[in-house]
C-alpha cells in the first residue's frame, strides 16, 4: 500500500482520500501545509484516515515525513479532544466522516489554543476557567444531607441534561469573536457550566461564588452576544441561554451588592 | 487573566459595560426618538418645526441638560465603545450565522454612527466655530436655517443627503439591534423564543426608524414655508424668508430651487 501511495495521485479522486494538512512541528515554530493522499476506503472518518496516515507517513511529493500528530480519546464525540478545523469548520475529526467531506480535507488546529504539536492544542484555559467558576457541585447527596433528594422538574431536568452535555472541546471558543488572545473573556463554554451548576439544588451553595468570578474583569461582560458559540457547538448545548440568564443573575447579584450588602 | 495591577477599565469591566449598555438606551436612545420627534415635525410644516424646536430652546437650563443627558452620555458611550469594538475579531467571513451578521453590524454602524454625529454636530450645532451663524440665531425661523444647511452650505445638497441616510440608516440599526443585546445583557430575554420575538419587533422598528428619518430628512430638504404658489416659486422663495444665515450667504439663486 505505501508503494502505491504516490503512483495513486492520477487515480480518480474518489478512489483516494486527499488531505490538506496545516503542521507546525513544535509550540513555536512556523507553521506549513503538507498534503497525503491515501487509497479510499468507504466509512473512513477523519480520525481513521489520520490512523492510517500514521502507519504510512508519506507526503504527495513522496517524503516519507514524521507522522501527523493529534490527540483524541473516544471515537465517538464525547471526550472533546478532538476538535479540530476540518474545511474551516471546528468540529470533532472523529465525528466527521470523510463521505460527507469535499476534498481535499482541509485540517487545521484550533486557533484560539497554544498548539503542542501540529493538530494537538492545548486546551489547559478552558479547565483553568471551570476552576475559576468553581463548575462543580460542593456536596453531592452522595453522604447524609438529612434531606429527600431534592425535587427536580422534568424541564429543569431537560435544560441541566443539555448543560451537562459539554465535553470542554472547545468550538465554540474557536468561533467566539470575542474570544481570542488580545482578550481576557473567559469564553462562552464555562458560561454553559456555571449555568448549569447554579441552576442545581447543592451546586447553587456556590451561586454566588461563581457570579462574582462572572463579574471580575474578563467575566460575562465580555459577551458581545455573537450567538456563534450556540451555532457551532457539536452537543447543541443552550449557551446563549445561559448567557441571557446569566446576565440576569448578574444583573440581581449586582443590585444585591450595591443595595443590600 | 490574574493580572495584578488591572487598569480602572479592567477593573470595572463588569460595571462599565453595563453602564455603557444602559448609556445606550437611557439617555441616548431616548434623546434619538425625541429628536427623530422633533425633525419630523418638518413634515407637517414649517411652522410646527418652528413651534417644537421653539420649544426646546426654551427649555431652562438647556446647556445643563444638553451636556448632562446628550453630549456626556454619547461620549461616553461611543469611547468605551470604541474600546469594546476594537476588542472583537470579526469572523462573519467564515460563520456567516444571521446573529453572527448582527454582531458584525453592531460594530461598523458603531463607526458609521460615531463619524456621522461628529459631522452632524459640526454642520448644525457647532458650524459657528468655522464662522457660520449659530443654530440659535435662527430664531423663529429654524426651518429655513436648516433647509439652507442642506442646501447651501459646504457641501453640495446630494452629499449632505447622502451622508444623512447613511448616518441615520446606521443609527437606526445600532440603536435597534442595541435594544435586543441590551436585553440579552440585562438579562430581559433569556430564552430562544424571547430572543426571537424581540428580534422581529427590533427589526421592525429599525425600518420604522429609517422611514421615519428619511420623511424628516426629505422634509427639511424639500418642503417649502407655507405651500408656496408656483409663481412665488419662480421668483424665489428664500426673499421672504431671510435668515441670519443666508445674510451671510448671500441669496441663493431662484434657479437652484
Ligand atoms: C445614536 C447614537 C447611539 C445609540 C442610540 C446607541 C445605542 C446602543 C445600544 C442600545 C447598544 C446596546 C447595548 C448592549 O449591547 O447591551 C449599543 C451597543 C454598542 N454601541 Fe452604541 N449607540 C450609539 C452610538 C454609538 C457610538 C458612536 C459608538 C462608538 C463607536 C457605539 C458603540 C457601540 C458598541 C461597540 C456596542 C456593542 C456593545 C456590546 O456588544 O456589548 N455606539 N449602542
Ligand atoms: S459548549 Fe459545546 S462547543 Fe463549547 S466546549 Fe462544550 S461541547 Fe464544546
Ligand atoms: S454569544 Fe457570541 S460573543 Fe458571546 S460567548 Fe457566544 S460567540 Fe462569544
Ligand atoms: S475522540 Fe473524543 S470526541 Fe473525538
Amino acid at each position: 500500500m505505501v508503494r502505491n501511495m504516490t503512483a495513486s495521485t492520477t487515480v480518480a479522486s474518489h478512489k483516494e482520500i486527499h488531505f490538506k494538512i496545516k503542521r507546525q512541528d513544535g509550540p513555536n515554530s512556523q507553521p506549513y501545509w503538507e498534503e497525503f493522499k491515501m487509497p479510499y476506503a468507504p466509512q473512513h472518518n477523519v480520525i481513521s484516515a489520520l490512523l492510517y496516515l500514521r502507519e504510512h507517513p508519506v507526503n504527495t511529493k513522496g517524503q516519507r515525513v514524521a507522522p501527523v500528530a493529534w490527540e483524541s480519546n473516544c471515537m465517538e464525540e464525547v471526550c472533546g479532544a478532538c476538535s479540530m478545523l476540518v474545511n474551516g469548520v471546528p468540529r470533532q475529526a472523529c465525528a466527521a466522516l470523510v463521505d460527507d467531506l469535499a476534498q481535499p480535507i482541509v485540517l487545521e488546529p484550533l486557533t484560539k489554543f497554544p498548539i503542542i504539536r501540529d493538530l494537538a492544542v492545548d486546551r489547559q484555559k478552558m479547565f483553568d476557567a471551570l476552576i475559576r467558576v468553581k463548575a462543580w457541585v460542593p456536596l453531592d447527596g452522595s453522604q447524609d444531607v438529612h434531606e429527600p433528594a431534592p425535587r427536580i422538574s422534568p424541564a429543569d431536568q431537560a435544560l441541566r441534561y443539555a448543560f451537562s452535555r459539554c465535553m470542554t472541546c472547545g468550538c465554540c471558543m474557536e468561533a467566539c469573536p470575542q474570544y481570542h488572545d488580545r482578550s481576557d473573556f473567559i469564553g462562552p463554554a464555562p458560561l454553559g457550566q456555571v449555568a448549569l451548576h447554579n441552576s442545581h439544588p447543592t451546586g447553587g451553595f456556590f451561586k454566588s461564588d461563581r457570579l462574582h468570578a462572572l463579574m471580575d474583569p474578563g467575566g460575562i461582560a465580555g459577551c458581545g452576544n455573537a450567538q456563534n458559540c450556540f451555532k457551532v457547538c457539536p452537543k447543541d448545548i443552550p449557551l446563549t441561554h445561559a448567557i441571557g440568564a446569566l446576565g440576569r443573575q448578574t444583573t440581581v447579584q449586582w443590585l444585591r451588592d450595591l443595595l443590600i450588602k | 487573566m490574574t493580572d495584578t495591577t488591572p487598569g480602572l477599565l479592567d477593573r470595572y469591566q463588569f460595571q462599565l459595560r453595563r453602564l455603557h449598555s444602559l448609556s445606550g438606551i437611557v439617555p441616548i436612545g431616548f434623546f434619538l426618538l425625541f429628536h427623530l420627534l422633533t425633525n419630523s415635525t418638518a413634515f407637517l410644516g414649517a411652522e410646527r418645526y418652528d413651534t417644537h424646536v421653539q420649544q426646546i430652546h426654551d427649555l431652562p437650563w438647556l446647556p445643563v441638560i444638553e451636556l448632562l443627558f446628550i453630549f456626556l452620555p454619547i461620549a461616553f458611550h461611543g469611547i468605551l465603545g470604541v474600546t469594546i469594538a476594537w476588542q472583537g475579531k470579526l469572523n462573519v467571513r467564515q460563520y456567516p450565522y444571521m446573529d453572527n451578521w448582527r454582531y458584525t453590524l453592531q460594530r461598523i454602524t458603531a463607526w458609521i454612527t460615531l463619524a456621522f454625529v461628529a459631522i452632524h454636530l459640526l454642520h448644525f450645532r457647532f458650524a459657528y466655530w468655522f464662522g457660520e451663524p449659530e443654530y440659535a440665531s435662527a430664531a423663529p425661523r429654524f426651518f429655513d436655517f436648516t433647509r439652507q444647511g442642506f442646501l447651501h452650505l459646504w457641501l453640495p445638497a446630494w452629499l449632505w443627503i447622502w451622508i444623512y441616510v447613511v448616518g441615520v440608516a446606521a443609527a437606526a440599526f445600532h440603536f435597534s439591534n442595541g435594544i435586543v443585546t441590551f436585553c440579552i445583557t440585562w438579562g430581559i430575554a433569556v430564552g430562544f423564543e424571547a430572543r426571537k420575538k424581540l428580534s422581529l419587533v427590533a427589526g421592525a422598528l429599525c425600518i420604522v426608524l429609517m422611514l421615519w428619518g428619511f420623511v424628516s430628512l426629505h422634509a427639511l430638504t424639500t418642503m417649502t414655508r407655507t405651500a408656496p404658489g408656483a409663481a412665488e416659486v419662480a421668483r424665489g422663495n428664500e426673499q421672504r424668508i431671510s435668515t441670519p444665515y443666508m445674510a451671510r450667504h448671500e441669496a441663493p439663486s431662484a434657479a437652484r430651487e
